[in-house]
């Protein structure tokens, strides 16, 4: 999906860099507060309806989790995690979704220009009409969100509802969570929200509660509140970044690549201006026979 | 059989037979490359152009416009690897076919080295007596276009499949192609400039097939005796 009316701040392919966007404008953020998700799935089946998407037989796994991971049709998944904390069982429940980055490594190595963007309010989302299926963006991506759909050819994900957004409404599962863990507004507020529950948190006993707003992406548009200083706990990513040989392919092997080959034929060039062509002496071979 | 005497427009059928025999002197020029190896260059050729057309566009925007060539961005998504797959059995061919030919010379295993390769660029390099139809140059360049075409196959599947491999090995596939891509493409420039502008009288050998005797003389001596049973040194 792509919105004509929203500011669009970086796009995938761009020639000088990947900004796009002059203005700074305010971003906006999901807030998941996990210690008080009670696991009703309300937010999977409001995004499925919001965004009209096909139902995906679910896997029985021995947990009430609806899929093993995200799909190109079911965007939006509470994971369950058993664990055992201190000798009782905590049942962990994360809402999974794209985390929108502030610097997203899908977007870095989208190698068709626009097909990814992320708007001036922060969200990343995918033009189906210029995506070309190459897959590139779930390589690039620390969190596995970016799926193959396999009837359009393209990447689908998580929109963070831009066509809500954009109106002035808050995504479809914010809108149906009937707990208040799930909020929506600026990153700041989101963020200084996040904070305080974390202190409210530690003041009831856990100590180890944190914020994950990963920086190594440069922060998140969703901020989740973990109960646990552990987010491998929760199947999230201890220290995401975008992946080293990512960066590495895009900033310096293709640069280098693309001034190589152009030194190749300006080289080429050079060569026969100083050398000149390498040609048989005069008359040689002229008078010879033609027999054998 | 007509004659090419009684019909001087026609080429004689027999000299027509004839070209397609390599080392062989018909008509006052040597047969460098009979028709079964031009057809197997330039399928390499062609097919490698059309994975070119379809992949540099994915590689950097400063090639988008190649893209429009092939029909756009998506179009090259989808036939790039099929391209690919045809450069591969294309070079598989050609790799058995030139094989027995491509076995370095005493005097050509020293032509890894970028200094003996400067040497013949700057036409200093004595083309060698005992040398055979190829020299080491071109050998070397054989070895890496057969080395390329297995690096493109096999970092290339990753890539084509990317929901059946894991991240890490994508990542390092994607890096393993694009490296044997720039190499590949700086080969390409130097053999189509070589094959061409450089020396003058090779691009035929490609085309019609055969060369003349100077130009053997000059560039393959030890094959160029054996064809003929000439000595280099006999002009005058």
């Amino acid at each position: 999906m792509t919105v004509q009316a929203l500011e669009i701040k970086r796009s995938s392919a761009a020639m000088w860099g990947t900004k796009t966007g002059l203005r700074e404008k305010p971003v906006v953020s999901k807030y998941i507060d996990t210690t008080t998700c009670i696991g009703c799935k309300a937010c999977e089946a409001a995004c499925q309806e919001w965004n009209d998407l096909k139902t995906v037989a679910t896997h029985q796994e021995g947990s009430y989790q609806t899929l093993p991971h995200l799909d190109a049709d079911f965007w939006n998944l509470i994971r369950f995690n058993e664990r055992e904390v201190d000798g009782g069982l905590m049942w962990l429940m994360r809402k999974d979704q794209c985390m929108h980055c502030a610097e997203p490594g899908c977007l870095e190595a989208c190698p068709a220009p626009g097909a990814i963007v992320q708007y001036a309010n922060g969200i990343v989302d995918v033009d189906p009409s210029k995506c070309i299926g190459c897959g590139y963006c779930s390589t690039g991506c620390p969190f596995d969100v970016p799926k193959f759909h396999k009837t359009t050819g393209k990447m689908a994900k998580c929109t963070l509802c831009v066509d809500r957004v954009e109106v002035g409404l808050e995504p479809a599962c914010i809108k149906a969570c009937p707990t208040g863990c799930l909020q929506f507004g600026s990153k700041e507020q989101m963020v200084a929200m996040g904070n305080a529950r974390v202190s409210q948190l530690k003041g009831a006993g856990f100590q180890d509660a944190m914020l994950y707003d990963p920086q190594g992406v440069g922060g998140t548009s969703v901020v989740t509140v973990l109960g646990h200083g552990h987010p491998e706990w929760y199947d999230l990513p201890r220290d995401p970044h975008v992946p080293l040989l990512v960066r590495a392919w895009k900033s310096i092997l293709r640069p280098l690549g693309v001034l190589a080959a152009f030194a190749a034929v300006i080289g080429v060039f050079g060569h026969y201006a100083t050398y000149g062509p390498k040609e048989p002496p005069e008359g040689d071979g002229v008078g010879e026979g033609r027999t054998k | 059989m007509s004659s090419a005497s009684a019909q001087p427009n026609r080429v004689d059928r027999a000299i027509v037979v004839a070209r397609d025999r390599d080392n062989v002197v018909v008509a006052g020029e040597i047969v460098r490359h009979r028709r079964a190896t031009r057809i197997i260059h330039w399928t390499v050729a062609l097919t490698f152009l059309i994975g070119l057309l379809s992949g540099m566009p994915i590689w950097t925007p400063l090639f988008g416009w190649m893209a429009y060539l092939v029909g756009g961005m998506e179009v090259a998504r989808v036939i790039h690897p099929y391209a690919g797959v045809a450069f591969v059995i294309a070079s598989a061919f050609q790799f058995f076919h030139w094989l027995g030919d491509m076995h370095f010379a005493s005097d050509e295993k020293d032509w890894w080295r970028p200094s003996r390769m400067a040497r013949y660029m700057r036409w200093e390099d004595e083309a060698s007596e005992e040398g055979g139809k190829y020299n080491g140059g071109q050998k070397l360049f054989f070895w890496a276009v057969c080395l390329g075409a297995v690096g493109f196959l096999v970092t290339g599947i990753p890539m084509w499949f990317p929901l059946r491999f894991p991240a890490l090995l994508r990542e390092i596939a994607i890096i393993l192609h694009d490296v044997t891509f720039i190499c590949f493409l700086i080969g390409v420039i130097l053999h189509i400039y070589l094959g061409t502008a450089a020396e003058p009288g090779t691009f035929r050998a490609m085309t019609r097939g055969t060369v003349t005797r100077s130009w053997a003389r000059l560039h393959h001596p030890g094959w160029f005796r054996k064809v003929t049973g000439e000595s280099r040194d006999k002009r005058t």
